[in-house]
């Protein structure tokens, strides 16, 4: 209906200004989208975003609109309701533009494979940039997954452990 | 009659406290809950039979079945408002419709499935919408000036998905809906068929935080369905399960709640108190939202046999912890002030949806499940309980609970000792079980039927789809920014409420 279309369009108005400033130094920004998974992801973020793990210090943020995203962060496997949502948030976000997929649900469905109300995983859907399994993953082993994506970034409060180990910590 | 003496009167089923009543059975039945105060837990479809499931007493059940007539059966949604979620839910899956209905309106299946009524024998065609989903106000909202204000599903924060539809004058909400099912994973149909391994594990996705709730209540419904039981030292291994989980939650939402209120130092303090928790009680369980630890027949964890030191060294952390942080939140500047004014919950309202837990502990009503469990005989006290009903009470209830799972963890510790609890072996049996919980938010309930080795039929009940009736009618009146601190303080879950 047009009104709750008006309401997304507000929110995730498409072709505005770029908000973020654009720089070598400047954190990359996150823009969490929980897609329909059990929520286990999205506490483990937050734990990550509030504990004490030193996120901002590693260089990234989340962010509370698309449009001033630099990477789209998806929990959760897909399902058919959220998949317009999910794209009207990725096509609000300024280029260049980028995909992170975190738990065994948004990449491959895990638990949750494709069904009538549900599409499954992003993987072999959309160009994902970095894949962090588990069910759901620690924080730790989020954020040694994001420091990955620039090689030597490492935090220093827990450098020692493997970036995006793929045991899982459910 | 009353409804009790109405449904006793049906004919009976292998189920000892299940009875299959006629149309006019059915239909004597809702016209005397509307008199009676007999507790509803839910409605559910399957496919041939409708049932509703009632609690005698907190540990006795009652149900009544009719068997669809047409597809059709008459609704309790006029008598037990609650019941208007499940009945929205069983014509999205099976297209069974029932009859004077208060809300007809889809609760999850917005047209945009690959199929409608998916669980029915014969299910429709795929839903022919695109894009986002649309949705019809209510006429309250409507009345209320229609939606111009909404939020969700994608906030970028990280709560699950649903979006609030709002009527708003000024900064002031005047009436609020929810559009739910965007987390409609589809579990009914999962769990249908399925190995009793998979459903255990899907019990425990149906919502992180009370994963433990869920598939202890699970695995009790098997074992009530197989006619065994676990030993006590199984159980109290499941209790200090359960009682980790309810720190670790309510430690979440309280770190939530501070930092939707602005003091940030509590909410990292909150934050830090988990992690600390997790980093004791994580190598000894095995993970750190305590997925897969209850299993039908037994628990399986990391190291079963240092469970009972683990608990002494999270009640001495606690011991060293938790009175200041207590402090901290009770004497944190404008905290209680700016929650105080927040989302008052009528005691009325709570009866009328049939709320229970820490919701209902912070309006002033007695009601924990724990108290009528035996394994909690010697554990549980009782907790002394807020009246107000505001963010501030649910607040302090939540902390309190902190500090009394904390002592029953340094009491079960010495019990525990080196256990490991066994495994009793389950043979698979065609039946139906009941199993129950007092999960972080309140009654966790599961009813399971086995058949041929296979679970064949659950139905779960949580108090997400009262807790959303509360969240909604809570709105009217509050400040467009305090949605969040709302939901969070009332513990709306929408993974758990789409299924």
């Amino acid at each position: 209906m047009g009104l709750i279309r008006a309401v997304f369009d507000a929110a995730f108005r498409q072709g505005g200004p770029r908000l973020k400033p654009v720089g070598p130094r400047w954190p990359l920004l996150l823009f969490h989208v929980d897609t329909g998974g059990c929520g286990g992801c999205g506490m483990e973020l937050e734990a990550l975003a509030t504990g004490p793990y030193d996120m901002e210090g590693a260089g990234f943020g989340f962010v509370q609109s698309p449009r001033s995203a630099d990477v789209l962060l998806v929990t959760g496997t897909l399902t058919r309701t959220m998949a317009p949502v999910l794209e009207a948030a990725w096509q609000a976000m300024p280029k260049p533009k980028g995909v992170i997929c975190v738990g065994g649900c948004a990449m491959d469905g895990g638990y949750f494979p494709e069904n009538y109300s549900v599409l499954g995983g992003l993987d072999r859907k959309a160009k994902i940039d970095l894949q962090i399994p588990g069910c759901p993953p620690s924080p730790q082993q989020v954020l040694d997954g994001l420091c990955s994506l620039f090689g030597q970034r490492v935090p220093p409060a827990r450098g020692a452990q493997a970036e995006g180990s793929s045991s899982t910590s459910s | 009659m009353d409804a009790v003496s109405l449904i006793r009167a049906g004919q009976e089923t292998d189920t000892p406290w299940r009875f299959r009543l006629d149309e006019l059975g059915w239909r004597d039945m809702v016209a005397a809950l509307e008199k009676d105060t007999l507790p509803f837990v839910g409605l559910w479809c399957d496919g041939t039979d409708v049932h509703a499931l009632f609690m005698l007493s907190p540990a006795q059940p009652l149900a009544a079945t009719l068997a669809l007539e047409d597809g059709r059966y008459p609704a309790l949604s006029s008598v037990r408002p609650v019941s208007s979620l499940y009945e929205r839910r069983a014509y999205d899956l099976y297209g069974a419709e029932g009859m004077w209905a208060v809300d007809v309106r889809p609760l999850v299946d917005h047209d945009v499935w690959s199929a409608t009524a998916p669980l029915a024998a014969t299910p429709g065609p795929a839903g022919g919408h695109k894009g986002q989903i649309s949705f019809q106000p209510s006429d309250a909202l409507l009345a209320a000036g229609g939606v111009n204000a909404g939020a969700g599903p994608a906030t970028g924060g990280m709560e699950t998905p649903l979006h609030v539809a709002m009527a708003v004058a000024g900064e002031t909400i005047t009436q609020a809906e929810t559009v739910s099912g965007y987390a409609h994973r589809g579990l009914a149909a999962r769990w249908r068929n399925s190995r009793l391994e998979d459903a255990c594990r899907l019990s425990g996705r149906v919502a992180a935080g009370c994963s433990v709730a869920h598939q202890a209540a699970f695995c009790q419904a098997v074992e009530a369905a197989c006619g065994s039981a676990v030993g006590p030292e199984t159980s109290l291994i499941r209790v200090v399960l359960l009682e980790l989980e309810r720190i670790l939650l309510h430690l979440h939402t309280l770190a939530g709640l501070a930092r939707g209120a602005g003091a940030l130092v509590v909410a990292s303090r909150c934050a830090w108190f988990r992690e600390q928790l997790l980093a004791e009680s994580a190598p000894v369980i095995g993970s750190r939202l305590l997925m897969d630890h209850c299993v039908p027949g037994g628990t399986s964890l990391r190291e079963a046999t240092g469970l009972g030191d683990l608990c002494i060294s999270l009640a001495k952390l606690g011991e060293e912890i938790y009175p200041g942080l207590a402090t901290l939140w009770r004497t944190y500047p404008a905290l209680s002030v700016r929650l105080s004014g927040v989302g008052k919950v009528d005691a009325t309202l709570l009866d009328r949806v049939g709320l229970d837990g820490p919701v209902a502990r912070a309006s002033g009503k007695d009601c924990d499940g724990r108290r009528t469990q035996r394994v909690y005989q010697t554990l549980w006290r009782l907790t002394a309980g807020r009246h107000g009903g505001t963010a501030e009470d649910r607040a302090l209830v939540l902390l309190d609970e902190i500090g009394e799972s904390l002592r029953m963890l340094g009491e079960a510790g010495p019990r525990l000792g080196l256990t490991a609890g066994g495994r009793v072996d389950l043979t698979l049996e065609d039946g139906e079980g009941l199993g129950m919980t007092e999960g972080p938010w309140g009654n966790v309930l599961y009813w399971v039927r086995l058949h041929a080795g296979r679970v064949a039929q659950v139905f779960v009940h949580d108090p997400a789809p009262a807790a959303l009736m509360v969240f909604e009618e809570t709105l009217a009146g509050q400040d467009v920014a305090d949605l969040a601190l709302v939901r969070q303080s009332l513990g709306v879950n929408a993974a758990a409420l789409d299924g």
